[in-house]
């Protein structure tokens, strides 16, 4: 029987990356999806004349003709067929003024809020706005961006030291950056705090509020939106797992759709095969797994064969954010709806933290609204356009729902939600919606078999973030053949970290199998 | 205000590296207990397979007959998917070696789930080769698989009228009798105005029941619309089809209203035409797929000199077979022909779940069945179900599970 150098289990974003990374280097490589299509939440779905993008918001640098988005290099690279469409700015933050908001005034749209910020794409073109909004900020936010800018240049020097002379020098400034929490550092800088708000309106996309994430892993993730803007797939991001899909097949690589791996086989201590939908056995050397580690442990292994710490790690770290979203087709355009933005962030408090808080409960106040005919004009039908609403909880703020009420439910969501955003953009939407889907927490965990459906793996707390991740990489893994790749690694959520991942792992499996092991 | 930056302590993170091993050392060695809710709620409602058994089947005439399904605990199936009003179950049979899906909308309210109860209401169709089986073969304590609940035809508060215009052709009721009951019993909120058309009073489904759902609730509204020249009408009933003008009669005046449709091809085909003449919004207007389409060649777009048999060569999993098949079966029925399971579920190209890759070859799908992605064009992806050949093809299709 056929033994496969490297088995992927799930064809997520990181299970496309690994895949194709060892498929490309020469190795037999098998890609097992328990869904009909590749790319877990990087997809799209058809509800009559639209088609939804479910999860992308956009990718740092992808479509900017500096071509030095990581994601785009990484398709580049491997000859991954996509069209990219750039965007150039990042994000809107609109707070709603409470009552007796001494600070509130009356923005373009007619609403009284204490902010409004609109924020371009550049550090100094984002530092003069942050001023203009927070006068005495700019030096603060350019040091910020400074600081992230070595920190990119002391990654690449670790990697080659004489590309880029001088720069270890940086590293205690890195070591900083990693030591502190957001809150911390931008403290420390002298950011005025109004400005920190503002600054921080990324914080969802880590999953985790200000006062727990490290400096370091923001400004990774701003530093790159800010630098050279953003931008999507032209056919949503569909169109990326399929390129992938294909970028795999070139490459001799064996990829089965509708094939859950149900268990994995172990000899002599080690994995060494799985079973697929319960009654088909495959053998592999190597293994990468896409699946979330609470799944893989507690449903493909005998808890005799899970190894101890894995089973502990579970126990020590919190399962990140889930997310609602809503799917709108609108049958007006996005200037009679008077819409004016790609991504507006509707926040009940401008504290992150606070922010945080409220999201322990449905429904906080907190939505961020997308509408892709911004970036992608003709994304919908003449005469339409498409809306995409999310907002995010934290822990099990279902528990009392029951089967019977999950309907009643979810509509109660989606229409809080829409309401948000209608009165935060003084905008009707309602009257207008010709296509509408919703997914709540359960719709997440039911394509993504995650705790709470999280889409985001672990929270990434100081003590569990990026770099104390990635530095004890080798100690976390379960196997010497068997890794992990995905949201729940090292960077965590989003596309980018995802692939990362799933390249890691699939370079490790290529160097150890080239070098006869 | 000052940059103090420097001040902050880099070498913290040394002892971070050692604290987290340390909180992993600290914790317990077992797998969390309780599951949560969200997963919970995700299995209960859309289980991958229900194994259910027959409880008892009623004849209603007219070649229709109803069958009450239970849950079959002994192929471990304890409860039922709790459903919206308007959902389909696509059954699972093997028919003579042949694996064959069809999708039929559940017709009792998504109350009687709760209580383990499921009723599908099946017409006999001419040639219909699952009709013809489940007819023939289906009676009390049948064993019978069937998929979750699933489809996009049932009411949306956040985007429909408060009013609806229901529109049924023959077995057509069944989706719009599961929404009476589900608004008698509180689970719905909207005014359902049915406009029934049948031959004759005869061929009236679930009359009395319409009949004391009207009666007992004022939310809805039955009329029926009886087509045969000569027949007897009841009170309240219609004579004719369902035109523009008898809608108008029945919509509110000065309000919007959905209009939802549920019947044979031919009922949309007639239907849509007089819904045109309204000039409704796009939105107040929602069809139940019909089926499986037959017969591409009426098509105005078919293209001309098709061969009448083509080859397939399909990859599932390891596995690569080679068929003959006719150029006007899709590419789903030849398959399942030759006795090869493919993955279905709508079986009108709209739920996407045949999702499968042409790696040679040219297909033909009717206009009003593109329900693909734009990036399925792009790198030669198709849904089977209603893909029809137009040369020899080879595809890789998923395994059906």
């Amino acid at each position: 029987m056929k033994k496969y150098d490297v088995i992927v289990i799930g064809a997520g974003n990181g299970g496309l990356a690994a895949a194709a990374t060892c498929a490309q280097a020469g190795l037999s490589t098998l890609l097992l999806e328990r869904h009909n299509i590749p790319g877990g939440s990087a997809s799209s779905f058809v509800r009559g004349r639209f088609e939804f993008e479910p999860s992308l918001h956009e990718l740092a640098g992808a479509g900017s003709p500096e071509k030095d988005g990581q994601i785009e290099d990484m398709f580049i690279r491997m000859g991954g067929d996509v069209d990219w469409v750039a965007h150039d700015s990042t994000f809107r933050l609109i707070v709603p003024a409470k009552e007796g908001d001494k600070d509130a005034f009356v923005n373009e749209n007619g609403i009284l809020v204490t902010v409004d910020a609109r924020m371009p794409v550049g550090f100094q073109n984002f530092a003069r706005k942050l001023d203009e909004i927070v006068p005495g900020s700019y030096d603060s936010c350019m040091a910020a961006f400074d600081l992230s800018t070595r920190m990119f240049n002391a990654f690449e020097c670790l990697n080659n030291p004489k590309k880029i002379p001088g720069c270890l020098k940086d590293v205690p400034d890195l070591m900083r950056m990693i030591s502190h929490t957001m809150n911390e550092a931008l403290d420390a800088l002298g950011m005025p705090k109004k400005a920190q708000d503002i600054f921080n309106t990324y914080w969802c996309y880590m999953g985790s509020p200000g006062s727990k994430f490290d400096f370091l892993y923001y400004m990774a993730v701003l530093h790159s939106y800010v630098k050279n803007g953003t931008g999507v797939p032209l056919k949503r991001s569909h169109e990326m797992s399929l390129a992938l899909d294909e970028v795999i097949r070139k490459a001799g690589g064996d990829i089965w759709y509708n094939s859950e791996v149900t268990k994995v086989i172990m000899e002599n201590g080690k994995p060494a095969g799985v079973v697929i939908n319960g009654e088909k056995e495959i053998y592999g050397k190597y293994f990468i797994c896409n699946s979330s580690p609470n799944a893989v442990w507690n449903d493909l292994f005998d808890i005799k064969d899970v190894p101890e710490k894995q089973l502990k790690m579970l126990n020590a770290r919190k399962t990140a954010c889930t997310l609602t979203t809503v799917y709108l087709g609108m049958n007006k355009t996005k200037e009679e709806l008077g819409i004016t933005d790609y991504s507006v962030f509707i926040a009940p408090d401008s504290d992150s933290d606070k922010q945080y808080e409220a999201a322990q409960n449905f429904f906080s106040g907190y939505c961020i609204i997308n509408c892709l005919n911004e970036i992608i004009p003709d994304c919908t039908p003449e005469g339409t356009s498409q809306l995409f609403l999310t907002t995010m909880t934290f822990g099990d703020v279902m528990k009392d729902i029951k089967p019977q009420d999950y309907k009643k439910f979810k509509t109660k969501v989606a229409k809080d939600m829409i309401e948000t955003c209608e009165k935060a953009l003084n905008i009707s939407i309602t009257p207008y919606i010709e296509e509408i889907e919703i997914a709540l927490p359960p719709t997440f965990a039911r394509y993504l078999n995650t705790p709470l459906g999280t889409p985001y793996g672990y929270m990434l707390e100081k003590w569990d973030s990026m770099i104390p991740r990635t530095v004890q990489y080798g100690k976390d893994q379960p196997f010497d053949n068997f890794y992990f790749c995905g949201a729940s690694q090292e960077r965590g959520d989003g596309y980018g970290c995802a692939y990362y991942t799933g390249e890691k792992a699939g370079g490790i499996v290529v160097k150890k199998i080239k070098e006869g092991k | 205000m000052a940059n103090n930056f420097k001040s902050l302590k880099g070498k913290k993170f040394l002892s971070m590296l050692s604290a987290r091993q340390e909180r992993f050392e600290n914790s317990k060695a077992e797998l969390p207990k309780d599951g949560d809710n969200a997963m919970f709620l995700a299995k209960a409602l859309h289980p991958k397979r229900q194994y259910l058994v027959i409880e008892s089947v009623t004849d209603r005439g007219e070649d229709c007959k109803s069958f009450t399904l239970v849950p079959d605990a002994e192929k471990g199936t304890a409860s039922l998917a709790y459903f919206s009003a308007g959902k389909y179950l696509t059954v699972f049979e093997t028919i003579e070696g042949m694996p064959v899906t069809r999708a039929y909308s559940i017709s009792s309210s998504p109350k009687e789930s709760l209580e383990g109860k499921y009723v599908l209401t099946i017409k006999l169709v001419d040639g219909g080769l699952m009709s013809k089986y489940i007819f023939d073969n289906w009676t009390v304590g049948t064993k019978v698989e069937v998929s979750a609940p699933s489809g996009n035809f049932d009411y949306q508060p956040l985007r429909d009228a408060e009013k609806v215009i229901c529109i049924a052709g023959g077995s057509g009721i069944t989706p719009f009798l599961s929404m009476a009951n589900a608004i008698n019993d509180g689970d719905e909120d909207f005014e359902l105005t049915l406009l029934y058309g049948s031959r004759n009073a005869d061929c009236i489904l679930f009359r009395d029941e319409l009949a004391d759902l009207e009666a007992k609730c004022s939310k809805i509204k039955v009329v029926h619309v009886l087509s045969d020249e000569n027949t007897q009408l009841p009170d309240g009933a219609e004579k004719g089809f369902i035109t523009a003008e008898l809608i108008k009669k029945y919509a509110p005046e000065s309000e919007n209203y959905s209009v939802f449709l549920c019947g044979p091809q031919q009922m949309y085909e007639f239907v849509d035409k007089e819904l045109e003449k309204l000039s409704l919004e796009k939105k107040y207007i929602r069809h139940e797929m019909f089926g499986e389409f037959h017969n591409p060649a009426s098509q105005s777009d078919y293209p001309s000199d098709i061969p009448e048999t083509v080859k397939i060569t399909v990859t599932i999993q390891d596995k690569t077979y080679i068929v003959k098949g006719l150029s006007s079966d899709s590419v789903m029925q030849t398959l399942e022909k030759n006795g090869i399971s493919v993955p279905a579920r709508c079986r009108s190209g709209e739920c996407g779940f045949c999702h499968s890759h042409l790696i040679s070859g040219k297909v033909y799908v009717p206009k009003h069945l593109e329900y693909r992605r734009l990036a399925d064009y792009k790198f030669g992806c198709i849904h089977p179900c209603c893909s029809f050949p137009l040369t020899d093809l080879e595809i890789n299709v998923p395994v059906a599970k």
